[in-house]
C-alpha cells in the first residue's frame, strides 16, 4: 500500500540521462520525506559494517568467488535499450549488470573513464577525444569500436526521450577504430559527468540492428554479466560474463533483480532471506535496520556526491495565488520543515536550504531561504487578503499514503496563518502532465539528483518557461534572467571558482524567487544480510575508488559473498 | 459479492425435487419431528422472539448510526486536528482510542469515519436498489426483449473489469464523497438487477399473479401490488449484505488512494492508512479499530437480516 | 444443445466486443497519455509528436480501434510502449498465475465451506453453528490488504514457514510452487469463504425438511449418504451461482494481493497499465478478463445441468 495505492505503485523515478537530470517523481512506493540524519557518522557509525573498509558496505578484503545474489527492488526497468527505456534508479541498477558506463564517478567526485579508456577535450571543452580500450567483447563476441559507439549516439540522438540530452553534439567523428571523437557546438566542461548517465551506457551493434528492424532484442552489452531471463514484473536473471574485460570480475556466478513495490513487503522478504540486498526509499524501512547486527545498510544521506536528490514543495509561479511573491513567502515562512520531518522519519532526515549540502563546493550556509517565523508567514498573508482576499490554494501529490500524510501536515501548518487550502492526490501521469503544463498551484515532487550542476540545466533555466498551458520544462515557470545567466556561466566556464560563484548565486537566487520549498535531502538506502560483502564498494578500472552507491545505484560485479 | 440469481431458483428446484418424490404421507409423521428437532433453523415457519443477539445487533447498529449523524454535536475532538505531541499515542483518557501517525485522535475519526462508511454503504445500495430493484422487478415479470437487453447489459457489466472503469472514472471526474457513492451505486446496480430480477421471474408464474392477471388488473398493479411484496424480503437481505460489502470495497478504493479526499475520515481508509508503510507493525490500533467496528457492524447487519429473514419468510409461506 | 452451445458462443463474441470498446474509449478519455510516461521530462510537443507518430497515436480513435481489432483476430494483441513485452505474453504468464491464485483459494474455500454447512446444518443454532456464522461472515470485514500483512507477519518473518513474497513458476517446481501461492490465496479466501458458507448453510437447511430427504431417512440410509447424494446436490446452486460471479469478481480483481506479494498476475498489471496509460496492454487484458468471465459462466451453466440434469433453459 503504500503506494499502492495507485497500484501504481511504481515508480517514475526517472534518472537523469536524457535531461541530465533527476526527475523523480513521488510515486509509487516512493516516499518523499524521509528520514534522515545528514550527518555522515550517524549512520555509518551505527550500521553493522561488515569488516574492513569502515565504510558499511564496503570491504576491502580478498574477495570470495561464486555464488548468486537476488536484489529486492522498488520497481521493474522499462526496458534496456537506452535510447528508448526510461531509466530510473532501478533501472541503472539493472543496467550496471549487463552493461557498462562510458564513465563514472571517482569517490572524490571527479568523473573518470570506466569503459571508455580516457576521455580528453581541447582546451576550450568543444572537442572530446575518447579513447577506448581494445580487446573489449560484447556478449554476443562483437568487438566494441568507436563505429559501435558512434551508432550508439546516433540512435540515441534520434530518439524522443534521449535526444535532447545531446543535442549539442554537432556531429561525432571516428577516425580509427578505437577513438571517437566529439565536437561540440558550444563549450561545455561538464560534457564527460554527462557520459555518466543513461547516454553514456553503450549496447552492441546486433541490438541496434535489430532494434532498427522492430524487434525487441534481449540485451547484449559489454558487462559483468549476461542476461539469461527477463520476465518483466517478476525477475531478472543475469550470469557470470567469463570473458568480462576487467580481469577477475565478476566475483559472482549469477545476479537476480526481483521488484517487489511495496516497502514493507520488500523489507520482509530479505528478513526471510527470500532476497539478499533491497533497495529502498522508505525511511521507515531505512529506520528499521539502522543499527541492525543483523543487517549492513548504506545511505546516500551519508554517502552522496555532486548534488543530492531533494524533496520539496513546488509552486508554480505563473498563476494566481502563487505568482505572488509574498504569498511564497508566507508559504515557505509557515512551514515548520523540522516538525514535518520528525512525523515522518522520526527525524532521520535533515531539513536543507537549496539544491547543495554540506560539504559541496557549491553549498552555501546562509542561502537566505527563508527561516520559519508564524508571525511573518501570518503578516504576509495579512497585506495579501486585503487586496485579494483570502489566499485558496490546492496542495497536489501522487497517490501514496506517505505523501497523501505530508500534504495533510503541510495543510494544517498552512491553513494557521490564514491560507484555504485544499489537498489532492492524483496519479503521477497526470501530475507529470500537469507539471509539464504548468497546471497546479502547489504540489510535492522529488528531483536534482546529478554528479554535476550543470546537467540540471533546463529545469531551472528561462528558455524552457512557457506560458501555462503549453509545455515547458521549467516547472514552476520561474523566470529569473540572473538564474540563467548564472547557469549559462557555470555551463560554459572551465574554472572551478567561477562555477562555484555560478551554482552558489544558483541556490540564492532559487532562495529568493521561491518556486521551491525545501524540504529535505531524499534518502535511498541498500539493505543487505550480513554474507553479501561489498556492495557498496567500487573500484574503477584505474584502481582508484569509484563512487560505488549512487543514491541507490550500485555495480553488482564487485560484490562478493562471504561463508 | 454473491449473486443470489439462483437463490429463488435453488428453492424452486428443491419444490421441483420433493413434488416429485411420491409417497409423502406415509411419512408425514416423520417431517413434523424432523422439524421440530430444528426449530429455530432459517427456513423454519415458526415463530420465536428475535433473542438477545438480535436486540444486540440493533443496539450496535442503532449506536453506530446515531454516533455517525450527530458526530458533529457530540464533543468530539477535531477529527482531522493532528497534534504532533501525541504522535501514535495509545489508548487514554485524553485520546480514548489513541491517535494515528499524525496525532489525530482516533476515535473522533472512527466516529466521523462511520458517517462516510455508511453513506457510500447504504446511499449506493439504496440508489443501486432503486435503479437495479425497479429494472429487475419489471424485466422480471414482463421478460421479453426488454429483459433479455436488460440482461444482456447487466451481464456486460459484470463481466467488465471494474477497477478499469473505477480509476478512469475518478482520474476524471475527480474524487470526492458524492462521485464515490455515485460510482459505487452504478457498480452494484447490475448485482442488485440480478437478484431481484431472479426473484420476480419466480413470482411471475406463482398463482396469485396469475390469479390477479386474469382479473385484469394493470401490469403495473401486479408488479407494485404483488410481486413488489414478495421480492423485498430478498432484496432487504441482499441488500444489507451489499451494504457490507461496499463498505469493505471502500476500502480497496482508499488502498488505491481512490477514496474520499484527505484528510476525510473513514473506516476504509483508516484500515488502509493502518496496514500501509511498517504502521502495523509500529501503532495497530490506527487498523484496529476500524476494522473491529466493521466486524460487529456486519455481524450485527448479518444477524438483523436473517431474523427478518426469517419473519419475512414466515410471511411469504402464509401466502 | 448445438443451438445453446453456439448461442453462448455468439454471446461471448459480443460480450467481448462490447466490452473491448468500452475499454478502449474508456483509457482513451483518461487525462494524461503515453507520452508523458515514456518521454518524461523530454514531453516537447516535437517528441511527442514523433512517439505519436511511431506508436499510431496520431490517428483517429475509431481508426486506432480498429486497427488494433484487426490485429487481434491475427491473435496480435499488440505491445505494451512502455517495456515494448508483447500483450499476449503478458497474459500468457499473467493469467495462469491468477487462475492458479483463485483455484487454490477456491478450493479452500470449498474445502473450508462444505463440510462446515455440512456438519452445522444438521444441527443448526447449536454452538457449533453459532460459532461459525459468526466468524465465517465476520471474514467479510477483513480485506486482503489486512489478512496479507498480518499473515506475512506471522507465518513469514515470524515462523519462517511461507516467503513473504514471489513464487517459483509451477513448471519449474510445482510443490515449492504451491507452497508459495498459500499465503497470497489465504488472503482473498476469506471473503469467499463467508459468503459460500451462508449460502450452502442456508440452503442445506431447507433442503433437509423437504419430504425426499425424510422419506431417504426413513428408509434408513446413513447420514453421511444422505447429506452427500441427497442434501448437498440439490442444494449447491447457490453455491454454483455465487461461485461464478465471485470468480468473476476476482480476475483482474486480486490486484491487491498481487502488488503485495509482488507476482506477476493480471490484475496488478492492469492497474499500472491504466496508471500508466498503458492502453493495448489494458484494452488486451481487459479482453481475456471479458472473455474469461463469460467461459466461466458458461461453465457453471454447464455445471447446473450436471448437478440437476432436470434443469431447463428458457
Amino acid at each position: 500500500m503504500t503506494s499502492g495505492n495507485e497500484l501504481s505503485r511504481r515508480s517514475f523515478l526517472s534518472r537523469g540521462a536524457a535531461t541530465g537530470g533527476l526527475v523523480m517523481l513521488g510515486a509509487a512506493g516512493a516516499s518523499v520525506l524521509a528520514g534522515c540524519s545528514s550527518s555522515p557518522s550517524t549512520s555509518s557509525s551505527t550500521t553493522a559494517a561488515s569488516s574492513s573498509g569502515g565504510k558499511p558496505g564496503v570491504n576491502t578484503g580478498t574477495p570470495k568467488k561464486g555464488g548468486s545474489v537476488t536484489i529486492g527492488t522498488l520497481a521493474e526497468i522499462d526496458g534496456f535499450f537506452p535510447p528508448s527505456n526510461h531509466w530510473d534508479t532501478n533501472g541503472f541498477l539493472y543496467a550496471n549488470a549487463v552493461y557498462d558506463p562510458l564513465m563514472w564517478v571517482a569517490a572524490d567526485g571527479t568523473v573518470q573513464p570506466y569503459l571508455a579508456k580516457s576521455l580528453t577535450p581541447n582546451a576550450d571543452f568543444t572537442v572530446w577525444t575518447m579513447t577506448l580500450r581494445s580487446g573489449v567483447k560484447f556478449s554476443d563476441g562483437s568487438d566494441l569500436t568507436s563505429t559501435v559507439v558512434k551508432n550508439n549516439f546516433t540512435a540515441l540522438a534520434a530518439s524522443a526521450l534521449t535526444g535532447t540530452a545531446l543535442k549539442g553534439i554537432a556531429s561525432v567523428d571516428t577516425p580509427n577504430p578505437l577513438t571517437v571523437v566529439y565536437n561540440l557546438s558550444a563549450p561545455r566542461p561538464a560534457f564527460a559527468a554527462g557520459l555518466t548517465s543513461q547516454v553514456g551506457y553503450v549496447v552492441g551493434q546486433a541490438m541496434l540492428d535489430q532494434t532498427a528492424a522492430g524487434k525487441t532484442p534481449t540485451p547484449i552489452g559489454t558487462g559483468p554479466f549476461i542476461y539469461s531471463s527477463w520476465q518483466p514484473n517478476d525477475h531478472f536473471t543475469a550470469t557470470k560474463n567469463p570473458h568480462y574485460w576487467r580481469s577477475g570480475l565478476p566475483y559472482l556466478d549469477q545476479v537476480t533483480f526481483k521488484p517487489i513495490p511495496d516497502d514493507t513487503q520488500r523489507a520482509a522478504t530479505l528478513k526471510t532471506g527470500g532476497v539478499d540486498l533491497i533497495l529502498t526509499n522508505d525511511p521507515v524501512t531505512i529506520k528499521a535496520f539502522t543499527g541492525s547486527s543483523q543487517y549492513q545498510l548504506v545511505d546516500s544521506l551519508t554517502d552522496s556526491i555532486g548534488e543530492p536528490t531533494v524533496a520539496f514543495v513546488m509552486l508554480n509561479t505563473a498563476v494566481a495565488p502563487t505568482n505572488d511573491l509574498r504569498v511564497r513567502q508566507a508559504l515557505a515562512k509557515s512551514l515548520d520543515v523540522k516538525q514535518i520531518l520528525k512525523i515522518f522519519g522520526g527525524g532521520y532526515t535533515k531539513a536543507i536550504n537549496g539544491l547543495f549540502q554540506p560539504g559541496s563546493p557549491f553549498y552555501v550556509s546562509d542561502t537566505g531561504y527563508p527561516k520559519y517565523d508564524l508571525a511573518g508567514a501570518k503578516a504576509l498573508v495579512n497585506q495579501y487578503k486585503a487586496e485579494h482576499g483570502t489566499p485558496t490554494l490546492t496542495l497536489t501529490t501522487v497517490t501514496d499514503p506517505r505523501l497523501e500524510s505530508l500534504v495533510q501536515i503541510i495543510q494544517q501548518m498552512w491553513n494557521q496563518v490564514g491560507f484555504d487550502i485544499s489537498v489532492a492526490s492524483i496519479q503521477q501521469a497526470t501530475l507529470i502532465t500537469d507539471f509539464i503544463t504548468g497546471k497546479f498551484q502547489a504540489a510535492t515532487s522529488y528531483q536534482f539528483g546529478a554528479v554535476d550542476p550543470d546537467l540540471n540545466y533546463v529545469w531551472f533555466s528561462t528558455t524552457t518557461v512557457s506560458p501555462v498551458g503549453s509545455i515547458g520544462l521549467n516547472f514552476p515557470r520561474n523566470s529569473d534572467p540572473q538564474i540563467e545567466f548564472s547557469l549559462q556561466s557555470g555551463r560554459t566556464s572551465s574554472s572551478q571558482s567561477t562555477r562555484e560563484v555560478a551554482y552558489k548565486k544558483l541556490n540564492q537566487r532559487l532562495a529568493a524567487d521561491l518556486p521551491y520549498l525545501w524540504l529535505e535531502q531524499y534518502p535511498f538506502a541498500m539493505v543487505g544480510d550480513q554474507r553479501v560483502q561489498n556492495f557498496a564498494g567500487l573500484t574503477l578500472p584505474s584502481g582508484a575508488a569509484g563512487y560505488g552507491f549512487d543514491e541507490g545505484i550500485i555495480f553488482p560485479s564487485q560484490i562478493w559473498l562471504n561463508g | 459479492m454473491p449473486d443470489d440469481r439462483e437463490l429463488a431458483d435453488t428453492r424452486n428446484s428443491g419444490r421441483l425435487l420433493s413434488d416429485q418424490v411420491p409417497g409423502l404421507a406415509a411419512v408425514d409423521e416423520l417431517v413434523v419431528s424432523r422439524q421440530s428437532e430444528s426449530l429455530d433453523s432459517d427456513d423454519i415457519m415458526v415463530s420465536k422472539p428475535m433473542g438477545v443477539l438480535f436486540w444486540l445487533a440493533i443496539g450496535w447498529v442503532g449506536l453506530v448510526v446515531v454516533m455517525a449523524v450527530l458526530a458533529n454535536v457530540l464533543p468530539l475532538p477535531n477529527p482531522n486536528f493532528q497534534n504532533y505531541s501525541a504522535i501514535n499515542a495509545p489508548p487514554s483518557v485524553h485520546h480514548l482510542l489513541g491517535t494515528d501517525d499524525l496525532g489525530r485522535d482516533l476515535f473522533s475519526r472512527l466516529v466521523f469515519g462511520a458517517r462516510v462508511s455508511l453513506i457510500v454503504g447504504f446511499v449506493s445500495v439504496t440508489i443501486g436498489m432503486l435503479i437495479g430493484g425497479t429494472l429487475g422487478l419489471i424485466s422480471g415479470y414482463k421478460g421479453g426483449r426488454l429483459d433479455v437487453a436488460l440482461n444482456a447489459g447487466s451481464f456486460v457489466l459484470l463481466a467488465f473489469p471494474a477497477i478499469v472503469a473505477v480509476i478512469a472514472i475518478l482520474a476524471f471526474w475527480g474524487q470526492s464523497l458524492f462521485k464515490i457513492t455515485v460510482i459505487l451505486s452504478i457498480a452494484v446496480v447490475p448485482l442488485l438487477y440480478r437478484v431481484v430480477r431472479a426473484s420476480s421471474l419466480a413470482f411471475a408464474n406463482r398463482e396469485f399473479v396469475i390469479a390477479a392477471r386474469t382479473l385484469g388488473a394493470k401490469s403495473s398493479r401486479i408488479v407494485f401490488r404483488e410481486i413488489l411484496p414478495n421480492v423485498i424480503p430478498v432484496a432487504v437481505t441482499f441488500g444489507l449484505i451489499t451494504v457490507a460489502g461496499v463498505i469493505v470495497i471502500e476500502g480497496s478504493l482508499a488502498f488505491l488512494g481512490l477514496s474520499v479526499p484527505a484528510p476525510t475520515a473513514s473506516w476504509g481508509n483508516m484500515i488502509s492508512e493502518g496496514t500501509s508503510n511498517g504502521t502495523l507493525n509500529i501503532n495497530p490500533y490506527v487498523m484496529l479499530w476500524p476494522v473491529l467496528s466493521m466486524f460487529l457492524l456486519l455481524l450485527s447487519i448479518n444477524l438483523i437480516g436473517d431474523r427478518l429473514r426469517q419473519r419475512f419468510d414466515i410471511r411469504e409461506g402464509l401466502l | 444443445m448445438t443451438k445453446y452451445f453456439i448461442r453462448r458462443f455468439l454471446q461471448l463474441v459480443v460480450v467481448a466486443f462490447i466490452i473491448s470498446v468500452l475499454c478502449f474509449m474508456l483509457v482513451h478519455l483518461l487525462p494524461g497519455d503515453p507520452s508523458v510516461v515514456i518521454l518524461g521530462p523530454n514531453d516537447t510537443a516535437h517528441n511527442r509528436a514523433v512517439l505519436f507518430q511511431e506508436l499510431g497515436l496520431n490517428k483517429p480513435l475509431y481508426q486506432q480501434y480498429f486497427v488494433w481489432l484487426g490485429a487481434v483476430f491475427h491473435g496480435n494483441l499488440g505491445q505494451s510502449y512502455l517495456n515494448h513485452e508483447s500483450v499476449t505474453h503478458i497474459v500468457a504468464t499473467g493469467f495462469p498465475i491468477d487462475l492458479e491464485l483463485i483455484i487454490i483459494s477456491q478450493v479452500i474455500a470449498f474445502g473450508v465451506a462444505i463440510p462446515l454447512a455440512l456438519v452445522t446444518s444438521r444441527r443448526p443454532n447449536r454452538t457449533l453453528d453459532n460459532v461459525s456464522t459468526t466468524s465465517t461472515f465476520g471474514l467479510l470485514a477483513l480485506p486482503p490488504f489486512v489478512i496479507a500483512p498480518i499473515m506475512v507477519a506471522i507465518f513469514a518473518v515470524g515462523l519462517h514457514w511461507f516467503p513473504a513474497t514471489g513464487y517459483v513458476p509451477f513448471s519449474q517446481n510445482p510443490a515449492q510452487n504451491l507452497h508459495d501461492m498459500i499465503l497470497p490465496s489465504l488472503a482473498i479466501t476469506a471473503g469467499s469463504i463467508a459468503v459460500y458458507y451462508r449460502l450452502l448453510r442456508s440452503d442445506l437447511i431447507s433442503t433437509l425438511q423437504e419430504d425426499f430427504i425424510t422419506m431417504a431417512r426413513s428408509k434408513g440410509l446413513g447420514n453421511r449418504t444422505i447429506m452427500w447424494r441427497h442434501a448437498f446436490r440439490p442444494s449447491s446452486f447457490s453455491l454454483l451461482a455465487a461461485a461464478g460471479v465471485n470468480i468473476g469478481a476476482l480476475l483482474a480483481g486480486t490486484f491487491i494481493v498481487e502488488y503485495l506479494f509482488a507476482i506477476d498476475g493480471l490484475g496488478y498489471s492492469l492497474v499500472q497499465a491504466v496508471q500508466q496509460r498503458d492502453y493495448l496492454v489494458v484494452q488486451g487484458i481487459a479482453l481475456v478478463v471479458a472473455i474469461a468471465y463469460v467461459v466461466i459462466q458458461f461453465i457453471i451453466d454447464f455445471l447446473f445441468t450436471v448437478v440437476d440434469p432436470r434443469v431447463t433453459r428458457e
